[in-house]
Parts: C-alpha cells; structure tokens; sequence
C-alpha cells in the first residue's frame, strides 16, 4: 500500500471540483429511479480522488454529472457542482449551463474530460485514431491541421504508443484493448485538462495491462498535475491510485476521508464490510460478492439510513427511521462519514 | 470497531431478487403487455382468426351467387320496423344517361332480418356439414349489409369467404418457410465443412434471383384450371420455397455463435449427441429470432398473395380471396361510385398492419437491445 | 481491391448461367406454347388457321424443339447480343426490353433518390426526438407506408390528380408529345407524369429505410464512442451527423443492392395502374403470352443488376466502414 502525504481538506482548500447535494433522478417507464439522493464531495487540486462502491450506486452517473453527459431520461433536481479551472480563481457552478451550451462544450474535452469503462467501444470504429485525438486539439487549442496531427503523435508518444506514428493512421479494431484505452488516455489528456474523470478505465482489461495503465496514470498525473476522479469498485487500485476516497452507497457518499484513513480507520459499517470483503490473496476482482443481500430496488426508497437493512449494527428505532447527516470525525484529516454511531 | 461481514443480514427488498427468478419468457410477455399498439394488434387478429372460423355461418350467401337485381347494390338500410330489425327491398332503375343502376329503397317493402335461418350448404371447419347461417332474409331478396359487386354479389360473404385464404395462404407458407429456413440453417450453421458451403452456395444461387420476377414467373407456370385447393398448396410452396432463405442465413449465424459458447463446448464434452444439442441448445437459443422473423414475414406473405391474385396469376375466379377482390377495386370508378369496393383493401390494411404491430412489440420483446 | 472486383465479376457470370438456365426452365414450364396462346387468340376471333400453317409456324418458332435446344439456341445468340425475337410483336427483344428498361431504370433511380434523400433526415430526427409527437406521427406514417399497397395509394393520388389538380395522368407524356424529341416542354410534361409514380414508388421503401436508420441510429446512440464524442465537447449536431449516422447507415447502404431491382420490378401494379411503360407489365404479359425468350431475358437482365447493384452495395460498405474487409 503506498502512503500518500494527506493534506487536509477543508471548506477552505483549494478545490477543482466540489459537488453539493446533487439529486438526479431517471425517470423510466417503470417508475423513477432516485440514482443520486444528495452527493457531496470535493476534490482537491492536483489529488486523485477515488469512488467507490457497488453496481448502481451512482458511481458513473456522479462522474457523467460533472460532464452534463447523463441521458436525457436523466433529470439534475437539485444540488451544485462547482467548478474552479485555476487555484484561487472564481468557482462556475456547471448546473448553470445548458446540456449543449458552448460553454459546456468549451469545458469538456478542454477542461475536464473524461474516459471510459469499455476501450472496445469507446472509440469510433469508423475514424483512424488520429482523426479522433485531432478532432479535440482542433475544437479546443488550434486549428492548424498540421499542429494538430503533430500534438496528436506527440500525446500518443506520451501515453507510451508503440510506433505512434502507425498507430495515428490505424483504426480502433486494429488495436488490441490495452492500446485502445491508451489512445482514450491519450485523447484525454490531448488538451491538458485540469480534471480527468477515470470511469473504471481498467476494470476491461487484464491484470498485467490494467497495471501497466495504472501506472501509465499515475505517472502522467505527477507529469501534468491534472487532477483526476477514479471511480472503481476495486479497493487494490484505490490503494495504488487515489490519495483520498470517497465511498459511495444507494445515490449518497457515505464516508469520505484520506485514502490512509479508509484504510486503517474505516468508520462506516458498509466501509467496513466493502474491506473485509477483500480476499488478502489472489483475485482483486468481484470483491463485493460477500456482503450479504444486494442493493435495495432503485424505484422504491428506504427510510432512515439506506444501509440499514444489510447493517449489522443498525439500532432499532434510529437507523430505520431517520436518515443520518454528515458528521465530521477528523477535521483535520477532512474525514466524514454519514452513520448513526457517530452523531 | 469490527464487524463480521459474513453476519450482514439479507436484504429486505424482496423485488429485486424476483427478477432474477422469473423465467425468461414470462419477462418477455411483461415486456410484450407494456407495448399498447402491439397488444391491440394482437386481439385484432385474433378476433379475425376466429371470425374466419365461422365464416362460412356468417356469411348470408354463397361467394358466387349472382344477383343481376343487386348489381352494384349498395349497403343496405337497417332500421327498426315494428318492433323487428329489418332492411328495405330496393327498386332497381337505369340511369340511361351515366349507364349506371340506380337503386331506391322502398320503405313499404320492409324486409325483417332472421336469424339462424337455412341456406347453402357448407362443412362448419372443413368436417360438419350443415346449413345453418348467423342471418338472412326472405327468399327472393338480398341483403348486402357491405353493398354487392358488379354481379350482385354479396361483399361481405365474399369478404368472409375469402378471409379463408388470405388469411391462411401466407401464414402457412411462412410457416413452411420458417421450418425450412431453421432445418437448413441449423445444418449448415452446425456441421460446417462442406455441408455447409453446399448449403450455402445453393442459398446464394437463390438470392440472386430477384424475388418478384421469380415470383410470378413460378406463379405464371402453375396449371390455370386446377382445383382452388390444389393452386393454393402449390402458392404456399412458392412464397416458401422463395422466403427460406433470410432466415436460413441468420439462423447459421447464431448457430455458429452458440456453437462456440461454453454450454455447448460443455455439452459435447459430456457426450452429448448431435441430436441433443441441437433441440436442447441450439434451437431454443434461436427461436426467439426465428418467431420475431416469421411474425414480420407473414404481412409480406400476405400481400405477395394480393399483388398474385390481383395480377391474375395467384387465386383464380370462381374461388375468391382478398386479392381477387382488390382487382375488381383498381379503376377510379370502382372507387368514386361504389365505394364499398374498397373494403377488401381496407381489411387487408388492417390485418398487415395488425400482423406488423404484433411482430414489432414481439421483437422488442424478446429483445429489448436490439 | 482489383482482384476482388474480378473474382466477384467471374462468380456473377456463373451466377448468371445457372440463373438462366433454371429461370429458362421455370419459364418455359406452362404446358403449351406461345403459338397456343396466339392460335386461341386467333380462333376467338373467328379466324381459322390450318393444319399446315400451324406446322409451318411450329418449325419456324422451333416450338417443339427440346428444353436444351431452346435454351442453347437463346443462349447461344444472346451471347452474340442477339436476345431473340420477341414472339408477340416479332420485334427484336433486346430493343423491346431496352425501351422500357430505360424507363423503369429513370424512374427507380429517382424513387431510390427521394427514399434516401427523405428517409435519412426523417429517420434521424424521430430518433433523436423519440417519444415526441413528432416521432410518434413518423411512426404512423411508416406503419400506413408498410400496410398500404401501392397500387392503392397509385390510385388515390390518381383520382386527386385528376380531380382537382386537373390533370391528365398515366402513362409517362401526354400524347401530343408522344413521339417527339426530347425537349424541355416534354420534360416538364414528363415530370407532371411521373411524379406520381415516383411518389408511390418510394413511399413504401422510404417507410421501410426511415423504420431501420430510426432503430439503428438509436442502437448507436448508445454506443460508448458517442458519449467519448460529446466528452470531447463536440457540438450535438456534429456527434449526430459525423459520429453517429456514419455508423447507422450499413443497412441502408446494403439494402441499395436489393433495392434497385425490387423497385424495378415493384412498380408492376403500380405500373399497372398508372399504364407506365415499363418493364414490369412488360414481363408480366411476356410470362401470360408464354414469350419465353422475351421473359427470360428480362429475369436475367433483372438478376444481373441485382448482382451489379449488390457488388456496389459492398464496395460503398467497404468504404463507409473500415472493419468491412473485401474478401
Ligand atoms: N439511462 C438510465 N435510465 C434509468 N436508470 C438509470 C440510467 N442510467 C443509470 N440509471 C440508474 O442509476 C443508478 C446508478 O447508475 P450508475 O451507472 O451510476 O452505477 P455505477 O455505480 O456506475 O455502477 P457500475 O459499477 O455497475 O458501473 C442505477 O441504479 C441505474 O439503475
Ligand atoms: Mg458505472
């Protein structure tokens, strides 16, 4: 496990992003799904924040919020993302712009981007590699065809592209999976954004090319200092990745503290049982297969805490009646969580 | 602060795990129940189906009695008189001028409606012989609730009558057809190797036939004075032999894939024979695909039937079907003037659409992802 | 690329060969002969035709010449350009078929032409605008266009036509410009002719291509390089029309090698109704007439451009989509 220097993250820090209270909800034939009853997080400059939690709990969709790229089904009722392109200058609140607005267009891809679970299909079958990396240099930095092309090679050369020259004029099915999710990396990061949004890039691929990636992120994050959202299920990478965490339950994060702290001083039930379920040795993946029971139906809604059907230590009479708040442990360490006990 | 997480709780939201219980294909008749259009279709042809069934005891008159007091007779007035529901006789005249009959009801001539009265004779489903019709009127009289043809000829009995083809004659070829596709598919898609290039040079060959020019040239070449049951097996066979092909395809191709899936490799590990598998892997894993495709190819069937018929190379007069009907509809004068001509048209619309509707809610369905 | 053309050209002349030589025996199965069909035509009209003159007739059409004389023969001249005589009008048949060719051949290009043109746009509008009413009246439109014959619709525009746009229709010009050169009177003459056929035409296939781009350009909307296409700050309109359509466009690029023949021939009732001169009647009375070379040229002709329009159909595919390997 590396231990990351951990800063504190106060109201006061210096903040890329801070997500408050955000509610978006999906309304579908078969009722409304509540997939985010009031997320609030932040993220701090030049810091790997990571995401956590099981299937559907609201991972991708907290992460496609800050793009404004949830289906149209989906409606933001509530809350405020607030976005800072520079430390101490004037936070934009997001919200604030239309879906298609050319100052939400101007962000994304320029400013904060984001890459994809599925490198098979995150690229478009039907343009060469460089066509795709060009098409952002030339919408957000310059025009010049020739200037673009040569950024495009050199960001392939960075994300470690074999022979990028080649690749550039290849297209995505001639690229094996690991070489599509570096070229998505490299489409990313073509514009030097100042915030990555990472959905579960590696969990498509194997484990020696998921490694080679996440170093691949690593690095480059020290390089660029981009700041970067890693959302995963997997606790391993988290370790490896993420300076702090934030883990998320049913649409709500419920703790939130230093990538350390989740470690040694979980606090949370459901925390807990996300690290017990870690096998200590061999496979990483499908670590949540031992908490009991399963994630409640998205259209109906739990009263009181939303885990205290599967919680061990639910008191009768508090954690089914009354939703708990946000309560502070550690300010210092910026530690938070969203439980009974603690209040 | 430790907790066991083996000793967490089941959930309490039952609802969930439901979902994962319910067999596949009851949660495709929820999926199909959700699409209001297809459902509808669905009871309009049932409620066709089952009115071909009793066509024959519907229907007041033979499809060919010749009636030259009723020619071109409009739909006839119902009203109730004395307590009885009856229509009217009609006073035929010529319009000298235009050439055309004109007809005038006599209101002093009211004609009572019976009902379950006696007239020709027919085989209730091809086996009962009786005589017994749902109405009729007194002997001497007709009446033509739908109006009646050049000849006279009651539209509704004909209407009735000829549901028994049009309604048959592409649906069983499809059917005919879909078995052939799937046999033949499966073959190829599943032994392979030289088996399955016969197959497919033979399908090859086939599709580069333009369908409707092989159509009608087949049609053109079957005997003009055969029985009406003979012609309609043998048109059957045409819309099959032609349409076994697509399918065919595309069933080889999912076999293909499933072949390679693990439960087959795990199937045949375990000495499973060719038969076995076959029924128990392959086919239901297609079969969802092979009854969206035979639903949307019976609409296409049914109006190969029509253009056939209308075109004087499918059924012939005497018999009679929707097809033949539609061709004494195609001049502006049919049309204009005697309007009633067109139902044949307009039934046809609705069991084509009908037929459309039902196989689209089935096709999202079975897949709603596609 | 060459080589695969050439390879695809030499299967499609063997294609072709088996084609005539099944749809020559299809063709000439009826019992009976073109000369039955024209003596019953003459004896119905009262006329008499002798014994002698009948056998005269039936050395010179080769009537009673075995199934693979007759094949032969016909084969063996149309290898030469020579199609044979037409028995109806004892015209040569490749000048009959040309005639009418051309005609159907104008006027599927521009029915294919107002089906994509039309289709496409609609197509992906009502599945970006899905569940809208807009979206919900496209998708009525496309039932009534699948359910609704098109001799009918032919019929119906033909009464309007003629009743309150007063207007003379069917056929493809008026008779004051039957027979003479091509000029620009004509030509809007023509155009007053044809647009109904045109219509009808492409109504049915434009309600079938806009059903398919809908459905495929909703499958492709939610695809993962759509949303790494927004994420890149791409205005919508250009994540629709460069990313998404080019990917949703496969079937319709394939459907043009079975489209083409299938509007050729499609139109005959529509031709029918509307008294167009084009192929489709043509063959249909050359089967009725048992004129078998005149038939069996046409089915040929008709399969080699559903080969032709096929193998150009693959080509565009292997062009809009780089995965398609031309094999
Ligand atoms: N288009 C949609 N329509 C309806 N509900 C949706 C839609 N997209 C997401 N949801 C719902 O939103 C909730 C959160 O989804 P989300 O994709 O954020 O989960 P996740 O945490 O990313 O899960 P995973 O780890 O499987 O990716 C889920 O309950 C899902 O059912
Ligand atoms: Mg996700």
């Amino acid at each position: 496990m590396t231990s990351q220097p951990t800063t504190p993250t106060t109201t006061a820090t210096d903040d890329v992003v801070r997500v408050e209270d955000l509610q978006v909800n999906f309304y579908t034939q078969l009722g409304v799904v509540r997939a985010l009853n009031g997320v609030s997080f932040n993220i701090p400059r030049g810091k790997v924040l990571g995401i956590v939690g099981e299937s559907g709990c609201g991972k991708s969709i907290t992460g496609m919020s800050i793009m404004q790229l949830v289906a149209s089904v989906g409606k933001t009722e509530g809350g405020k993302i607030l976005f800072n392109e520079s430390a101490g200058g004037n936070p934009i609140n997001i919200l604030d712009y239309e879906r298609n607005s050319p100052e939400m267009r101007k962000i994304r891809g320029n400013n904060i981007s984001m890459i994809f679970q599925e490198p098979m299909s995150s690229l478009n079958p039907c343009y060469t590699i460089s066509d795709q990396i060009e098409e952002a240099i030339r919408l957000h930095q310059t025009e010049d065809k020739v200037e673009s092309r040569k950024r495009a090679i050199e960001v392939l050369t960075k994300v470690g592209m074999p022979n990028p020259d080649r690749i550039a004029d290849s297209f995505p099915h001639e690229l094996s999976g690991g070489m599509r999710q570096r070229a998505m990396i490299a489409m990313a990061l073509s514009c030097t954004p100042t915030l990555l949004i990472a959905d579960e890039p590696t969990t498509a691929l194997d484990v020696t090319t998921e490694a080679n990636i996440l170093d691949l992120m690593r690095e480059l994050q020290s390089e660029i200092g981009t700041s970067i959202m890693f959302i995963t299920h997997n606790m391993g990478v988290v370790a490896q990745m993420c300076d702090e965490v934030a883990v998320m339950y049913l649409g709500r994060v419920v703790e939130r503290a230093t990538v350390d702290d989740i470690f040694y001083e979980p606090r949370h039930p459901y925390t807990i049982a996300l690290l017990q379920s870690i096998p200590r040795l061999g496979r990483t993946k499908g670590i949540l297969a031992s908490i009991e029971g399963s994630v409640p139906d998205p259209y109906s809604r739990v009263t009181g805490c939303p885990f205290h059907p599967r919680c061990p230590v639910a008191i009768k009479g508090v954690c089914d009646t009354i939703l708990p708040e946000e309560t502070i442990v550690d300010a210092a360490k910026g530690h938070t969580v969203r439980c009974h006990l603690y209040s | 602060m430790a907790v066991d997480a083996t000793q967490l709780p089941h959930t309490t939201a039952t609802h969930v795990e439901d979902v994962g219980q319910i067999p596949q294909w009851q949660l495709m008749v929820r999926r199909f129940r959700k699409s209001k259009l297809s459902v509808g279709g669905m009871y309009v042809l049932i409620v066709m189906y089952v009115i071909m069934l009793f066509s024959d005891f519907l229907a007041p008159y033979e499809h060919n009695r010749l009636d030259s007091n009723y020619a071109w007779g409009p739909p006839s007035q119902i009203a109730i008189v004395d307590g009885k529901l009856s229509t009217f006789a009609l006073k035929q005249t010529l319009d000298t001028e235009r050439l055309q009959w004109l007809y005038v009801v006599d209101t002093d001539r009211p004609l009572p409606i019976q009902f379950f009265v006696q007239g020709y004779e027919y085989r209730f489903l091809g086996i009962f012989p009786s005589k017994l019709h749902f109405y009729g009127v007194e002997e001497g009289y007709q009446v033509n609730l739908l109006g009646a043809d050049k000849d006279g000829k009651d539209v509704l009995s004909r209407l009735l009558k000829g549901s028994q083809i049009s309604l048959t004659l592409g649906f069983v070829g499809v059917v005919i057809s879909v078995i052939i596709g799937s046999i033949v598919g499966t073959a190829s898609g599943y032994f392979g190797g030289s088996i399955d290039n016969m197959i497919q040079r033979v399908i090859e060959l086939l599709r580069s036939f333009p369908d409707i020019p092989l159509f009608l040239s087949l049609a053109a070449a079957l005997p003009q004075n055969a029985p009406v049951e003979i012609r309609f097996f043998m048109i059957t066979m045409i819309i099959a032999v032609i349409g076994w092909t697509g399918l065919a395809r595309e069933v080889r191709g999912k076999v293909m894939s499933y072949r390679n899936a693990d439960y087959t490799a795990a199937s045949v590990a375990a000495g499973g024979s060719h038969w076995h598998i076959i029924t128990r892997h392959l086919i239901p894993n297609s079969l969802s695909h092979i009854i969206v495709v035979g639903t949307l190819a019976i609409p296409a069937a049914i109006g190969s039937e029509t253009a056939l018929s209308f075109l004087g190379l499918g059924i012939l007069p005497p018999a009679v079907s929707w097809g033949v009907m539609v061709r004494d509809a195609q001049t502006i004068e049919a049309i204009t003037t005697y309007p009633w001509m067109l139902l044949p048209v307009l039934v046809l619309i609705i069991t084509v659409l009908s037929f459309y509707l039902l196989g689209d809610g089935i096709r999202d369905a079975v897949d709603p992802y596609a | 690329m060459l080589n695969y053309i050439a390879r695809r050209l030499i299967n499609m002349i063997v294609l072709l060969v088996a084609i005539s030589f099944i749809g020559f025996f299809i063709i000439q199965l009826p019992p009976g002969s073109f000369l039955d069909v024209e003596l019953q035509r003459l004896r119905s009209l009262g006329g008499d035709v002798s014994r002698d003159q009948i056998k005269a007739l039936e050395l010179r059409y080769g009537i009673n010449d075995p199934f693979l004389v007759k094949y032969w023969k016909w084969v063996e001249r149309s290898s030469r350009g020579d199609f044979g005589t037409s028995y109806m009008t004892d015209q040569s048949v490749g000048e009959r078929i040309w005639g009418r060719l051309s005609v159907s051949l104008g006027l599927s290009l521009f029915a294919l032409l107002f089906t994509w043109l039309i289709s496409i746009p609609i197509g992906v509008y009502s599945a970006t605008h899905r569940y809208t009413i807009p979206d919900y009246v496209v998708t009525l439109i496309q039932f009534i266009g699948l359910a609704v014959p098109g001799f009918l619709l032919a019929l119906i525009l033909l009464i309007f036509a003629t009743r309150y746009f007063n207007q003379q229709v069917g056929g493809i010009n008026s008779s004051e410009f039957m027979d003479q050169p091509m000029s620009v009177a004509k030509f809007i003459d023509m155009v007053n002719h044809i647009w109904i056929a045109v219509v009808v035409l492409a109504f049915g296939a434009t309600a079938g291509l806009t059903r398919v781009m809908r459905a495929n350009l909703l499958d492709v909307l939610n695809m993962q390089y759509i949303q790494t296409a927004r994420a890149k700050g791409l205005d919508e309109a250009v994540v629709i029309w460069k990313h998404a359509v080019r990917n949703a466009i496969h079937p319709l690029v394939m459907s043009l090698g079975t489209l083409l023949p299938a509007l050729i021939v499609g139109e005959t009732l529509v031709a029918q109704v509307l008294s167009l001169p084009t192929i489709g009647p043509m063959y249909l009375d050359a089967l009725r007439a048992e004129d078998m070379y005149l038939a069996g040229t046409i089915l040929v002709m008709l399969s080699g451009l559903l080969l032709i329009g096929n193998l150009l159909a693959d080509l565009l595919l292997a062009w809009v989509d780089p995965r398609v390997r031309l094999e």
